[in-house]
């Protein structure tokens, strides 16, 4: 049976997912990558913009007319990501 | 004058300075497991870090302690300042040396105990009622322990080889599962501070090998550092 992420592992997830992408992804493949659902998505994301963490662009796409929504990680999230993975590091080696 | 057992002359000092390295190495795992605490707010950390503050503050009692016995000047010091408030009662002073090592030997067996506890791979513990009462009586028993090495100081060492023994364990299933390097440098470093703690036990055989323990405790702080300094690099 699969362990329940808590909520840092999921916001870690996330961010982890953003930074895969090369630093910025679509929403809907966000929901994918980070396996979450879409309510549970918007609610993380929103914290996460509050935090800074990330930020909501709009970039223009060729032969449409609406610019595409994509979510970029900020200096501040890629640092968060930083420390998440020492702790998880030691954590790991403690057999915390 | 109250010795607990005979070292070697020679190495009165390097025990110290062998020690005190050990303290360094336990505040810093004891401040980055409380940092990590007050990052994901859960209880493990907390004790993880008690746990290793309860360390240094052990080989902190132990640095005084034997600084004390040791070094003739601090001990005239603290004689004469020990002579305004107990006056002829001086004669009782192997009370404070009694409860120098008393403090050092309980605080390190807590330690190992909430280290093991802290290593088990439970999802529940250390919150139900029976957990927190049994544990009530591990420390009883350890506080007992302390008490009586302070006659017969074999049985701290024995008592404290036991516990990382248990940690031991609990940290090669760790290594078996993960197959990480980090956490076999984490087992090594136990598996030489229990090697340390039972060559010690054999001090009234030959007093050399407090030495031989001292070096080998040493060689696991050491390898504990250099686990805390690579995860500190990433």
């Amino acid at each position: 049976m699969a362990i329940r992420r808590s909520r840092l592992e999921l916001v870690f997830d996330i961010l982890l997912a953003i930074q895969n992408k090369g630093g910025k992804i679509k929403p809907t493949h966000l929901m994918y990558k980070s396996n979450l659902s879409h309510k549970l998505l918007n609610g993380y994301l929103e914290e996460l913009l509050q935090k800074e963490l990330v930020i909501l662009e709009e970039e223009p796409v060729k032969k449409k007319k609406r610019p595409m929504k994509v979510v970029r990680i900020t200096d501040k999230g890629l640092s968060f990501l930083a420390e998440f993975r020492r702790m998880r590091e030691f954590t790991d080696a403690f057999g915390l | 004058m109250f010795r607990l057992f005979f070292t070697p002359g020679w190495f009165n000092g390097y025990d110290l300075l062998f020690n005190a390295i050990g303290l360094i190495v336990a505040m810093l795992i004891a401040a980055y497991s409380w940092r990590i605490y007050k990052f994901h707010k859960e209880n493990r950390f907390m004790y993880f870090s008690l746990a290793f503050l309860l360390v240094s503050i052990s080989l902190a009692f132990k640095i005084f302690t034997s600084g004390v016995v040791y070094f003739y000047p601090v001990r005239e010091t603290a004689a004469q300042v020990l002579w305004t408030a107990a006056g002829p009662h001086l004669q009782y002073s192997g009370l404070f040396y009694r409860a120098g090592f008393f403090f050092q030997m309980a605080s390190m067996l807590l330690a190992w105990l909430l280290i093991f506890l802290v290593s088990q791979k439970s999802r529940a513990r250390l919150t139900k009622f029976y957990e927190v009462s049994q544990i009530g009586l591990f420390v009883y028993l350890l506080l007992l322990v302390s008490v009586v090495s302070n006659f017969k100081y074999e049985v701290f060492y024995l008592t404290s080889s036991v516990l990382l023994s248990l940690i031991v364990l609990n940290y090669y299933k760790n290594y078996v599962t993960t197959r990480k390097q980090s956490t076999f440098r984490v087992m090594s470093a136990f598996l030489l501070i229990l090697a340390g703690n039972l060559i010690s036990v054999f001090v009234f055989l030959q007093n050399g090998s407090y030495v031989v323990g001292e070096v080998l405790t040493l060689l696991g702080f050491l390898i504990l550092l250099q686990t805390y300094r690579q995860v500190m690099r990433r």
